[in-house]
């Protein structure tokens, strides 16, 4: 695969990952501005508004119609949070010419002309957003967040994230707030739109088989063509939590209870982050871990044990569902863990499997489109581009003394249980 | 080793099969770097019911048998779990039950053989003991609650329970509390001798191999064994009718959700199936797709908020269509939803919406093989139903607009149709 990085115009950037090992080319487009208590509802509406029509195929069905006579090309977007940004992320995946019953259609070309018109040549009306799609996307938006009850796991790990970063952005729910929503209507969201278009970090990835054409598609492409050029304005540090033994729990109509505890790493720089990832995974994120072993392995306390490290905040979340009436005894055996890890009670062999897992997953990131779309944006915004080789080698470099010290580093900071 | 080509996708099949009864396929993918291997028995939660070879009695077994199964086979004589061997080794391992099948799988770039050596080890030493069964009920356990707590679940599975009066699919895979209480090493033992003979089982290779080497080294691996034949497998009777047509259950859901169920009348001809496959699946997205008048008329009314899926899920025994979502109202979807069958019926399905669908089905079809795990799933799936994956490719041209309208009279009956809501 070979992968370049050019910027088009102050602010917008295209990313070109060339390969020829897959039968579909996909095309995301990245919008990315700050994470703001003021502007999160309107930016996550914004984007449920776009996929309603364009000016040029004016409604859903018209636009699922296109998708349709592109070979199924499927349209998504989402909204996520990458340290103290929120991105707004659009996706196109369509066909390869190469795969088609009749050629020389162009999938490609139509792909990325339907996208960049969704997002970029919207429906307006009277100088503002269709205020039938508004409304009822403002409604769709207000069962989303009120949804988020529906799963049980992921909504422990929202809380005790919103618990630890209470006030501060990453504390914000990615879809925002129901509140919100009164004060919102198809004149303002166009405004916040309109500021949204001239402020925010564009980045335009395509994926596949491609050549030099590509780049011509979307320099020329009109809607391109009339963005301006901008300073972006994103966040680059994050900031902080303030929090500090934080314990929450909270009743809701579950069988199980979800524990979830979430630890401040403490890195002092980017780089101690590649011994994280090393503690991460001898700490709950294999099959092998501690956790694992322990909670669920020998106590049987759990189906499900483990943790994930968060990058770009410097958090491990560890997760568990149990007894309820096992709180304690699960709370206490994750503590004997991290205990066990600042005593180095671990084994070179550990550290050893663990960097074969880490380095197995990186050698896969060109083996999927948009994994190594993501990869690539992450790089993008750390700032810190390290090839693939590089990111093996430093986590070939890392040793047990590397671990223990990021082990004594780790505190807890807050521990959230749900529970009936 | 036969040789079979795709040319729409221009993948290949290499595919033997063995004297002691064992399939083996192997598809290489060039320039991929992750390799993976699943190695399959056509047995699910669906087999309670069958004669161990060399009895002549019926043998019935508890419900999550072939699940508990599953999680007991890492367990290894010498205290070892091979998942811990594998996980060492930097592979990504794991297993899954079905209602119709039971896999064990790994994925990685490095390390391939040594982890062969361990999942083909472990998958042919079982190793039982009262304790170690004993202590897998605690985890079993949590993993039936972490069901119990998840709404989408619970949904499809009270569909199962009023479309089935007997059959086994309606059971939950896992099992319940109770039935796994009642499972103990020698039942293990019975299923395992019974159901992991090599003429029950299939192993699916993809990445960048070369498939003849692939195969002797699976080979090399394989302990002496003799097909046994086929195994004798019983399913109670099961009517054409629904058990009833309405089932609700109460659980902490931010807005009603819903599944709707549609029971078929199964066929065993796996050209049949691939046919009917492609054919339901048109249906569905003419029915209750994003570009179907329903689903705009839905989405306007702000009866519905997001999609509507559709599924049709089917064995040799069993067969059913599932159409799922979140909505306010699902009684109205419900009924909106049979009006627009009964419109499609009248109506007929128009020549421009068959083909533009048709496309997309395609389309859908090339994107399965990017994907080295997506494949060898999909063919080994495929394969315990008599069907080799491109014969979807193959056979999407003679699906014409005729059929449809035939499958829409005979699958889309009003009689056959329940609903599932969970709601506050």
């Amino acid at each position: 695969m070979n992968y370049t990085k050019k910027e088009i115009k102050k602010g917008i950037k295209l990313h070109v990952l060339n390969t020829d090992k897959f039968k579909t080319n996909l095309v995301a487009v990245f919008l990315t501005t700050k994470l703001e208590r003021e502007t999160v509802t309107s930016n996550a509406l914004i984007s449920a508004v776009l996929r309603r029509g364009s000016h040029t195929l004016k409604t859903q069905e018209e636009i699922s119609k296109q998708l349709e006579e592109l070979y199924g090309a499927s349209f998504d977007c989402g909204i996520d949070k990458t340290g103290d940004n929120q991105v707004l992320k659009f996706y196109i995946e369509s066909i390869n010419d190469t795969f088609l019953t009749q050629s020389n259609e162009n999938i490609l070309k139509k792909s990325i002309e339907n996208i960049l018109d969704i997002i970029f040549n919207p429906l307006i009306e009277n100088n503002a957003f269709k205020k039938e799609y508004v409304e009822q996307e403002k409604n769709n938006m207000k069962l989303r967040i009120e949804g988020r009850i529906d799963n049980k796991r992921r909504y422990a790990l929202d809380r005790c994230i919103e618990e630890m970063y209470k006030g501060k952005p990453f504390g914000l729910y990615r879809f925002g707030y129901v509140e919100d929503l009164k004060n919102i209507n198809e004149v303002n969201l166009y405004e916040r739109y309109q500021q949204l278009m001239k402020q925010c970090k564009i980045d335009i990835f395509v994926s596949g088989n491609v050549n030099e054409e590509v780049e011509n598609i979307i320099t020329e492409n009109q809607n391109i063509k009339k963005l301006e050029e901008r300073e972006p304005s994103y966040n680059t540090e994050s900031e902080k939590n303030t929090v500090k033994q934080g314990k929450k729990i909270e009743k809701m109509d579950v069988m199980q209870g979800k524990l979830v505890v979430g630890l401040d790493v403490n890195s002092q720089n980017e780089d101690e982050k590649y011994n994280v990832m090393i503690y991460n995974t001898i700490l709950g994120g294999s099959a092998n871990s501690k956790i694992f072993q322990n909670v669920r392995e020998k106590a049987n306390l759990a189906y499900e044990a483990s943790s994930r490290y968060f990058r770009y905040k410097d958090n491990i979340f560890v997760n568990c569902g149990i007894e309820i009436s096992n709180y304690e005894k699960a709370l206490n055996l994750i503590k004997e863990q991290l205990k066990d890890m600042k005593n180095g009670n671990f084994t070179e062999e550990e550290v050893e499997n663990a960097k074969k897992a880490i380095i197995s997953s990186i050698k896969t990131i060109d083996d999927e489109q948009d994994t190594s779309i993501t990869y690539y944006f992450g790089q993008e915004m750390s700032g810190n581009q390290k090839s693939v080789d590089e990111y093996i080698e430093r986590i070939g470099e890392v040793t047990k003394e590397n671990v223990v010290q990021v082990a004594k580093q780790v505190e807890i900071n807050t521990i959230y249980f749900l529970r009936n | 080793m036969q040789v079979i080509e795709n040319s729409k996708v221009k993948e290949t099949l290499y595919l033997e099969k063995l004297e002691n009864g064992l399939t083996v396929m192997i598809i290489p993918k060039k320039g991929m770097k992750k390799k993976y291997m699943i190695w399959g028995t056509n047995y699910g939660s669906n087999e309670n019911v069958f004669i161990v070879p060399g009895e002549n009695e019926k043998t019935e077994v508890p419900n999550g048998v072939a699940h508990f199964l599953e999680h007991k086979l890492f367990e290894q004589e010498n205290g070892t779990n091979s998942l811990d061997t594998l996980t060492a080794l930097g592979v990504d391992a794991n297993a899954f039950t079905t209602n119709d099948m039971t896999a064990y799988l790994f994925g990685c770039t490095d390390n391939f053989y040594p982890a062969m050596d361990e999942l083909m080890d472990y998958v042919q030493n079982p190793y039982f003991t009262d304790e170690n069964v004993e202590k897998e009920k605690g985890i079993i356990g949590q993993e039936i609650m972490m069901y119990d707590d998840s709404p989408d679940w619970k949904v499809y599975l009270n569909a199962m329970q009023i479309l089935y009066h007997n059959h086994p699919v309606k059971i939950d895979v896992v099992g319940t509390i109770d039935s796994i209480s009642k499972i103990d090493k020698e039942i293990l033992y019975k299923c395992y001798h019974t159901f992991y003979n090599l003429s029950n089982m299939a192993i699916v290779v993809c990445g960048d191999f070369e498939p003849e080497n692939i195969l002797e080294e699976i080979k090399k691996r394989l302990k002496n064994s003799k097909a046994n034949g086929k195994i004798q497998t019983f399913y109670p009777e099961e009517p054409d009718t629904i058990v009833k047509e309405k089932i609700e259950q109460k659980m902490e859901v931010s807005q009603p959700m819903y599944t709707i169920g549609i029971k078929v009348k199964p066929t065993d001809n796996p050209e049949e199936m691939v046919k009917r496959d492609m054919a339901i699946q048109i249906l569905l997205e003419l029915l209750v797709g994003k570009s179907s008048p329903l689903y705009k008329k839905l989405y306007d009314e702000g009866v519905i908020s997001g999609g509507i899926g559709g599924s049709y899920e089917f064995s040799e025994n069993y067969a059913h269509v599932l159409i799922s979502g979140q909505s306010n109202d699902p009684e109205q979807v419900y009924s909106r939803i049979k009006q627009e069958i009964n419109r499609q019926k009248q109506e007929g399905i128009s020549e421009n919406d068959f083909n533009r669908i048709k496309k997309k089905l395609y389309g859908e079809y090339v994107k399965d093989y990017d994907d080295v795990e997506n494949i060898a799933n999909m063919f080994l799936t495929n394969y315990f139903m008599g069907i080799n994956s491109f014969d979807y490719l193959n056979q999407i041209d003679t699906i014409n607009v005729e059929y449809l309208k035939q499958l829409l009279n005979d699958v889309f009956k009003e009689e056959k149709m329940v609903i599932s809501i969970v709601r506050n």
